[in-house]
């Protein structure tokens, strides 16, 4: 206490030099000079000669009462500046005093406090003012410096400011902290005022002076490791310095550890006692890991050479056993606790564990999260009869966070809600909201803590999110309290987790895509001479689908069993003798009707995978015999209009003469799918336009990567065909781009068509030109490569359809149209597929099935075959994000032309389709019911005023609306859907014809966000789902979450 | 230096440091059994050698030496500025037990348990 009152002397004197300056100079500005010090008190003194012998003056008198009664709530802490006492009263304040003067000062002070309400009489009147002021201040100061309750708010009073000593960094041992305050002692004269060395910072020290050269002078001396470097802390970061997280170390009794090192590192242990008073040591008790031969070998001092590297697995001790093995097994009785421990070496064990004492810094001690196998091992084996597992006793004490997201089901499992199930709404740092399944409540709001379980159904599809078998798919089998017991989906093994470890999914993954050499989607051939493709890898094990025609059969497989890994190549004689080849789009005609890509063809059996297909990954085996070509040169009867595209003359015959010659034709993209698998693979692209923007390369380094990169380039051509690439969902995203994007881009489908026939490298360069937004390093080459190539397409081409047209070159043209759509499609095609990556097949919309494929049979994800009409309106959802002012008038079905007739005489006609090659078939007659046929050459009839219109351009294409007004060139909208009125350029929009029936039904890309690391994009199925990919791009696997939301 | 008369400077650096759980000064075991703590004589450490364990805690973070804390910014951001100058810590990570407590609070002596982060 003694000190407290030097240090109020030490304070007044300084203050006394303030007074006497200041004796002088106005009273208001005397004050404002003390307020400005409230919380500075040691902002004066600064030099060592400013003490002048004291004037006893009647503030002095008021300065230290002032003080006096600030030390005096420092130690009373409550009292009111109306109540004093004197410090004589209070005996621990005074007596150890030998300044007598400050006694009587003190003294003093406190009588006058007591006993004269009144101003002593020679004051001057300011003085009291004064008087209070520093009454305050030192009230507050004493307030600060002890509230129980120190706000933030408070502790920013003291946030260093510039008048405050400086922290300087200096190369020191931190014991040098130590060896400083010894130094400053012996050397009053040192002007540090504090040094800092932090547990963290090992040699480093922070001294707090003034100025630089103080540190140096208290630095002289000291062993100096480092370089003399002294770093000033900039202010901003004097409190950083000063803040550390206090270490919590809570080794109460059973909580969880982990060990850190040694034998037992990453074991899991549970506190016994404290070992000793310092702390430092505690007694843990552990599964051992004992070898108990090279135990009883080292004992009887046999050398046996041991496998150091060999850790034994952890076993409880069996001291029987241990004895048979003529182990000398001591029991002792421990003199604390009382408890009786055997004895071996130095080991000491109790029921089957290691009793060990271990420093504390040994152990981990925070974010213990015990698996559910170790708890079990824990439980079962130690504590034998109190094992209830799921009953949440002391063993899950340390289990504290949960995990929960919104929309999980949760079960309330304490308190009045109890056995309440809800959805949770929100999550918060340590609250919940739950919405429970109850009308009568809305939204409670729940510790995170201890109130809440996750709620599973049986049933329930689950993904692991920690443990061993993090990452799986599974479904629950029983539920007992938090403990959930899984059966995994693909080895039929039943595990057990703790629900909070759990999260519900649709997926039906293992969120691994491969193992071994082995990939998903892989063919592979089995040991037993069997071959199958893996359609799902799971820990330990592969699923494949056999090939087997007619039946799905599924082996589980081991990786040793499989030989090896089939390449995919190979052709077949198809249905009709055609030549079948990968990627080929088939039909099988015999079993279920799908249409879909050739993946493997392998012993006269194909392998078709469709996207659409929720089964086996979305492959089918078949027999090679019973496909059918689709778009082969012996036609197809399902599609007319492959068929039209057939019988157009335009593609030469020879072009087509190789074995494969039907398929450019109808698939011009598809083809350029196949290649693609290497075409993009490891290339880096970069988007460069529009709101995929992004400012860093996208390095495609797997195959689902390249392929979704590939897809734009395909319908970029115009192409019709998903082709191969339904492993991706490329192409429901896709739709939305499709028929705005075919008009312009069809006839330069041609050409790669053609081109690709001799030069198989020719397409995806192709498939960039028409991507302008993404570099390539081909990019140059390939607009050479497509514009040689093209004349010379015109030029083998049939003479029907003359491509000499304007608006047809403008259509082959890469118009900055066509590239903004797909741009459009770029990133979310990485989104999918790194959904893809986790094999999410996904049932689709026709949307992803080829345009020309009319009707809904061929697209088995469609509920009710939903029918649609020829001109497939649903094709023609634009996306939102479309580009908005380049493009030009997209054709679209419904909309009313003219055509031009050979003798330039045109008539009006509504397009019924527009075909791949970027013509259109055209119903004559103003509502469409003349004869049909196909034609190129057309003009937009205008709208006229009232008309119902169809948006052509921009972000709403494919809407239908009503013009309300014409403006110069622009024409107001009214659009159906939204109700919204636009503005829009007259050529943004056509006539549409009354009888024409739209249907929407594709799938939507509702909003895609690229950001610096993650694309998340939020697609809706108009029939069937919505979901929401993030898709990292980083952690592609492991970070997509993938939200079913029915 | 101030005028203020330091506390004891611990003797070694190794285990046996101990900080205060009120004023978290820091030093040795030995060092609280034999003279207290210079900041918090009502605890008694001298008198009642089992007091230096319920009192002082050797699970601390950081040190700080401050000599002059009136005048330091770092013992006034710490709130030490009020304690004798001397080796401090900058967080101990334990509360003091409730008896303790219940004293100071009988001692009119402020208490500020750590925050727990």
């Amino acid at each position: 206490m003694a000190r407290q009152h030097d240090y109020d002397d030490d304070v007044d004197q300084e203050e006394d030099v303030y007074r006497e300056d200041e004796e002088e100079e106005d009273e208001g500005d005397r004050r404002k000079r003390r307020r400005s010090n409230f919380i500075d008190d040691d902002d004066y003194g600064v030099g060592s000669g400013r003490r002048r012998p004291r004037s006893r003056t009647a503030s002095e008198f008021f300065d230290l009462e002032a003080v006096v009664d600030s030390d005096y709530d420092e130690e009373e802490d409550e009292e009111d500046e109306a109540h004093f006492h004197s410090p004589c009263n209070n005996g621990a304040h005074m007596v150890l005093h030998d300044d007598s003067y400050i006694n009587l000062m003190v003294e003093s002070s406190a009588l006058h406090m007591q006993n004269s309400p009144c101003p002593i009489e020679d004051q001057e009147e300011d003085l009291e003012e004064l008087t209070r002021s520093i009454q305050k201040r030192y009230a507050r100061s004493a307030h600060e410096e002890y509230d129980d309750e120190a706000t933030d708010v408070e502790q920013q009073a003291f946030l260093p400011s510039v008048r405050d000593p400086k922290l300087w960094l200096i190369g020191q041992e931190r014991n040098v902290a130590v060896c400083l305050m010894q130094k400053a002692i012996d050397r009053p004269e040192l002007q540090i005022r504090s040094v800092v060395g932090l547990d963290h910072l090992q040699n480093y020290i922070y001294i707090e002076a003034d100025k630089v050269g103080y540190v140096r002078e208290a630095c002289k001396g000291m062993h100096n490791r480092y370089a003399a470097n002294i770093i000033l802390v900039p202010i901003k970061e004097m409190t950083d310095v000063l803040t550390v997280e206090s270490k919590a170390v809570d080794l109460a009794r059973d909580s969880w550890v982990r060990m850190k090192t040694g034998t037992y590192k990453e074991d899991l242990a549970m506190v016994v006692v404290r070992v000793d008073d310092m702390g430092q040591r505690v007694c843990v008790k552990l599964i051992p890991r004992i070898d108990l031969q090279a135990l009883a070998n080292k004992l009887e001092g046999r050398d046996v050479p041991r496998n150091e590297a060999v850790i034994p697995r952890p076993r409880l001790m069996n001291i029987d056993e241990a004895r048979e093995m003529n182990i000398r097994v001591e029991h002792k009785r421990d003199t604390w606790t009382s408890d009786s421990f055997d004895i071996i070496g130095r080991m000491s064990f109790k029921d089957g564990f290691l009793y060990k004492t271990v420093a504390v810094k040994s152990i981990s001690t925070q974010n213990i999260h015990p698996t559910f196998n170790e708890l079990v091992k824990f439980c079962q084996l130690g504590e034998g009869g109190n094992g209830d597992i799921a009953s949440g006793s002391t063993l899950f004490a340390n289990r504290k966070k949960c995990r929960f997201m919104k929309g999980e089901c949760v079960i309330v499992i304490k308190g009045e809600l109890m056995d309440m199930k809800g959805r949770v709404e929100k999550v918060e740092e340590d609250i919940v909201h739950v919405r429970l399944d109850h009308e009568d409540l809305a939204v409670v709001v729940f510790p995170i803590l201890l109130e809440l379980h996750k709620y599973f159904e049986p049933g329930n599809h689950v993904k692991v999110i920690s443990g061993s078998s993090e990452g799986a798919t599974v479904m629950i089998g029983s539920i007992n309290g938090n403990v959930v017991y899984l059966v995994s989906d693909s080895t039929k093994e039943t595990l057990c987790v703790f629900a909070d470890d759990a999260v519900e999914s649709s997926l039906v993954t293992s969120g691994f895509s491969r193992m071994g050499k082995y990939e998903l989607h892989d063919l592979v051939i089995l040991d037993n001479n069997d071959f199958g493709v893996i359609i799902r890898v799971d820990n330990e094990a592969f699923q494949v689908l056999k090939g087997v025609p007619g039946r799905p059969e599924v082996a589980l497989v081991r990786l040793r069993e499989i030989m090896t890994k089939i390449e995919k190549k190979g052709n077949a004689q198809v249905h009709y003798k055609n030549q079948l080849a990968v990627k080929d789009m088939v039909k099988v005609i015999e079993g279920p009707c799908e249409v879909s890509a050739v993946e493997y063809l392998f012993r006269g059996v194909v392998f078709i995978h469709d996207c659409f297909q929720l089964e086996h990954a979305g492959f089918v085996c078949a027999k090679a015999q019973s496909c059918v070509l689709i778009g082969g040169v012996h036609g197809d009867p399902f599609s007319s209009r492959i068929a039209n595209l057939r019988t157009l003359p335009r593609v030469p015959q020879s072009a087509l003469g190789s074995s494969k010659g039907g398929q450019p034709m109808s698939c011009g993209g598809r083809d350029r799918g196949g290649r693609g698998h290497d075409s993009l693979i490891g290339a880096s692209v970069k988007i460069r336009l529009g709101s995929f923007k992004v400012s860093r390369n996208l390095i495609l380094d797997n195959v689902n990567a390249s392929t979704s990169f590939r897809e734009p380039f395909r319908y970029g051509l115009g192409s019709e065909t998903p082709s191969h690439s339904s492993r991706t969902l490329l192409h429901s995203l896709m739709t939305p781009i499709r028929d705005p994007g075919a008009t312009p881009i069809h006839d330069g489908m041609r050409t790669p068509s053609l081109v690709r026939a001799w030069n198989p490298m020719s397409p995806p360069r192709f498939g960039v030109l028409r991507f302008p937004d993404i570099h390539w390093f081909t990019l140059e080459k390939c607009r050479d490569n497509w514009e040689d190539g093209n004349p010379s397409s015109w030029g083998g081409s049939s003479s029907q359809y003359q491509p000499s047209t304007p608006r047809s070159w403008a259509y082959e043209a890469p118009t900055p149209g066509s590239g903004n759509y797909i741009n459009t499609g770029t990133p979310r095609d990485n989104c999918c597929v790194y959904a893809n990556s986790l094999s999410f097949n996904l049932p689709s919309t026709p949307g992803g099935q080829p345009p020309m494929t009319p009707s809904s049979a061929y697209i088995p994800g469609t509920p009710g075959g939903q029918p649609m009409t020829p001109g497939s309106g649903g094709l023609d959802m634009m996306s939102p994000i479309g580009g908005v002012d380049t493009e030009g008038p997209l054709l679209l079905p419904a909309i009313v032309v003219h055509v031009r007739k050979s003798n330039d005489n045109t008539v009006i006609g509504v397009i019924r389709e527009v075909l791949a090659d970027g013509s259109c078939r055209i119903a004559l007659g103003s509502s469409g019911s003349g004869e049909t046929l196909i034609a190129r050459e057309i003009e937009i009839v205008v709208p006229n005023k009232s008309d119902k219109i169809r948006i052509m351009g921009g972000s709403q294409c494919g809407a239908t609306g009503k013009l309300i007004g014409v403006d110069g060139t622009d024409g107001i909208v009214k659009v159906d859907d939204t109700l919204d009125v636009k503005i829009l350029d007259h050529g943004r929009f056509g006539q549409v014809s009354a009888c024409i029936v739209v249907h929407s039904n594709s799938l939507n890309c509702i909003s895609c966000d690229v950001n610096h690391e993650s694309v998340s994009v939020n697609l809706s199925f108009r029939f069937l789902w919505s979901f929401i990919y993030l898709a990292l791009l980083r952690n592609r696997k492991e970070d997509i979450n993938a939200f079913l939301i029915p | 230096m101030g005028s203020q008369t330091a506390a004891q400077i611990p003797t070694s650096f190794g285990h046996e440091l101990r900080a205060c759980l009120r004023c978290r000064l820091v030093k040795t075991y030995d060092q609280f059994r034999e003279s207290g703590c210079e900041n918090c004589p009502f605890f008694k450490m001298d008198e009642d050698h089992e007091r230096v364990v319920d009192c002082t805690t050797p699970n601390f973070t950081g040190l700080i030496s401050v000599m002059d804390p009136t005048r330091s910014w770092a013992a006034r951001w710490l709130r030490i500025a009020r304690y004798v100058p001397g080796c401090y810590t900058l967080a101990v990570s334990e509360a003091l037990p409730e008896d303790l407590q219940n004293l100071c609070e009988d001692e009119h002596i402020p208490y500020a348990p750590p925050k727990r982060i």
